[in-house]
């Protein structure tokens, strides 16, 4: 079972992936199949065991058009799975405006399960067309980490947001548990819906030039949390939002006031915050928080990848939720 | 044999000359005898000069609703909200390369949009179908689609305050059924969807997950239809609303004055905007309504970090 090269299913780009609880309070593999160009990879010796880890890639590490990858992800009562990728899921031209590169997931999780995807980002070409939906049904108590964004394309080619279209859609969904399918009200309801749509077609000379619409930014980027597991997480990120420094404010005090000020109560928190705010104002990020439906919404932007990377990166490891219930392995991506 | 260019190769002979004259008599002779023949109660139209216009005899309600609906003066509160443009400005300094300058007529086309991408399909949804149910579902679909407290804040307030003017003074004002001939009355069931509606908001107050919110798109499709507007016209209603209240935000933030607020309304690019936005977002389902200016979901989330606010977003 844990052979890093499973049997395949036989639809092009289609995968299952099933998680399930093992005795000793470990995550391991129930199915675990996949087709061309969709590849799966789980490590037979995991180094550590918080999570069950799968590789989700692409052959050639990219979507050509005319892909599609549908992978399917069921997420078994009380285990663990985290999915992430190994670099840029890059999105190759495509030849023509309706050959579209395809991505959709479509995530079953279970009472007391978890899902951590921490991938890296999406990094479409010029000329590309590509459309992605992940869609998440969560049963009571179950918990999701979901990363999901995208970059300008290859800089050091002059690209900047020259792709023709890129549409990516996430939806978070309560599921009706399956064991009371006799009880009442087994109604799904959509929590949070987040849609990106970017199309290089304008459709009036007036409105701005996909780029220019970017305002300098070189990557967008929204992190969904959702479930027990996630609660200090999602708190911790809301916490932050509130305690950012009000734009336009002054500061009146002498530099010299500000030092002192600085190490006259700063705990290891209040130090890391500060260095953190000196970054995120040197590079330029910026990002919010909302509370969503029982959801927490993080959405940020910044001119350059790395940025965005070090960013995000580094309030996940503050926090530390996502190490300790999912094991350093789930953070590869965005260190 | 040589041929000479320049020489016509019809021109006239004597003899023609006369029978070129006959023509002219007979197709004039042709052309009264056809005038002759037309109907005396049918004119021909002429668009130059019209026939005195007469009054109605009977009230327009669509046309009366059109005007209340577009107004300035109805109580919304849009005064109040600027879409991001308070935060768009805060965002902007010279010291930002990346966003250097501010400007309104950078930010107008931007918003419209993006607002237009994200929130039309609601509008147009519910005027095509504005029952109960799907008027719950689509309140519900936005709620979860709204991703930021501020936006959600904005849009929740001006959605109850049109709830409040439907029920305290647009719903008692309407004809019952029965009264004219007018195919545009409301249906009392239209005006009980409606009130059922606002009955599930007021129970659904104090939820974590509130079964109906009252959000302002889905709502002001569902009464523009009930009170008879084309979903042409309502469409435009909302977005020229929109560019309304973005422009009166522009002149108390101290962008520009009056005279240059109304020449930035009666514009022709507004109008060309909204009109090519519609039709954008026409066919679009709510599914598949998103974000178009990722930015604009940063200044509107980081509107609450703002020093200083004079808007409520």
């Amino acid at each position: 079972m844990n052979s890093p090269f499973p049997k395949s299913s036989s639809v092009p780009g289609e995968g299952h992936l099933v998680a399930k609880p093992l005795p000793g309070g470990i995550s391991g593999l129930e199915t675990f199949t996949y087709q061309y160009p969709l590849k799966l990879i789980s490590p037979s010796r995991p180094s550590e065991t918080e999570s069950v880890l799968v590789f989700l890639l692409s052959y050639g590490g990219g979507l050509v058009a005319g892909d599609h990858v549908n992978l399917k992800v069921d997420v078994r009562p009380k285990a663990k799975l985290t999915i992430v990728t190994q670099g840029h899921t890059k999105v190759f031209t495509s030849t023509s405006p309706d050959i579209v590169a395809r991505q959709d997931m479509h995530v079953h999780i279970a009472s007391e399960g978890a899902l951590c995807l921490l991938p890296d980002p999406v990094q479409p070409f010029a000329g590309s067309v590509y459309e992605q939906t992940q869609i998440f049904r969560l049963e009571e108590n179950a918990s999701l980490c979901l990363l999901d964004w995208v970059t300008q394309g290859r800089t050091a080619r002059g690209e900047n947001w020259s792709f023709v279209r890129w549409v990516g859609r996430n939806e978070i969904w309560t599921a009706p548990a399956v064991e009371g399918d006799e009880k009442a009200e087994p109604r799904e309801r959509l929590l949070v819906r987040d849609a990106v749509i970017l199309d290089s077609n304008r459709s009036h000379p007036e409105l701005a030039l996909l780029r220019d619409s970017m305002h300098g930014v070189g990557v967008v980027g929204t992190l969904l949390l959702r479930g027990p597991l996630m609660k200090s997480l999602g708190d911790f990120f809301l916490a932050e939002f509130a305690a950012l420094p009000r734009l336009g404010a002054r500061d009146f005090r002498s530099d010299a006031a500000k030092q002192a000020a600085a190490l006259a109560h700063s705990s290891p928190r209040e130090q890391w915050r500060a260095e953190r705010l000196a970054t995120e104002k040197d590079s330029k990020l910026l990002w919010s928080a909302a509370n969503v439906r029982g959801c927490v919404v993080v959405k940020f932007g910044a001119p350059e990848v790395e940025a965005g990377r070090l960013w995000i990166g580094s309030m996940l490891q503050e926090e530390g939720s996502i190490s300790h219930h999912f094991g350093d392995h789930a953070l590869m991506c965005v260190r | 044999m040589t041929v000479n260019l320049f020489e016509d190769p019809i021109s006239p002979h004597n003899e023609s000359e006369t029978d070129l004259e006959n023509e002219i008599a007979d197709l004039e002779r042709k052309l009264a005898a056809a005038k002759a023949k037309r109907p005396p109660h049918k004119p021909r139209s002429r668009p130059q000069q019209p026939s005195p216009e007469q009054p109605l005899s009977t009230p327009n309600l669509s046309h009366h609703f059109h005007l209340l609906l577009s107004d300035s003066a109805l109580p919304l509160g849009s005064f109040a909200f600027s879409s991001g443009l308070e935060s768009y400005l805060a965002h902007g300094h010279k010291s930002n390369p990346y966003h250097p300058h501010t400007s309104f007529s950078a930010f107008l086309p931007l918003s419209i949009s993006s607002y237009a991408s994200t929130t039309l399909p609601f509008v147009l949804t519910a005027h095509r179908n504005p029952t109960f149910a799907s008027l719950v579902e689509l309140d519900d679909a936005q709620d979860a689609s709204i991703i930021c407290t501020v936006g959600r804040r904005a849009s929740i307030a001006q959605g109850r305050a049109l709830l409040g003017i439907w029920e305290r003074s647009f719903s008692q004002s309407l004809p019952p059924p029965p009264a004219t001939i007018d195919s545009t009355i409301p249906s009392e069931k239209q005006k009980k969807d409606l009130k059922d509606f606002a009955l599930l908001v007021k129970k659904s107050s104090g939820k974590e997950i509130p079964d109906a919110s009252a959000h302002l798109a889905p709502l002001f499709g569902a009464i523009c239809s009930t009170v008879g507007l084309t979903l042409q016209q309502t469409a435009y209603i909302f977005l020229f609303g929109h560019v309304k209240a973005l422009v009166s935000a522009a002149v108390r933030a101290g962008m520009f004055g009056p005279y240059q607020a109304q020449k930035v309304l009666a514009g022709s690019s507004v109008q060309e905007l909204i009109t090519e936005m519609i039709k954008r977002e026409w066919n679009a389902p709510v599914a598949k309504a998103g974000q178009n200016v990722p930015v604009m979901d940063l200044w509107f989330g980081r509107h609450e970090v703002l020093y200083s606010r004079i808007f409520n977003s």
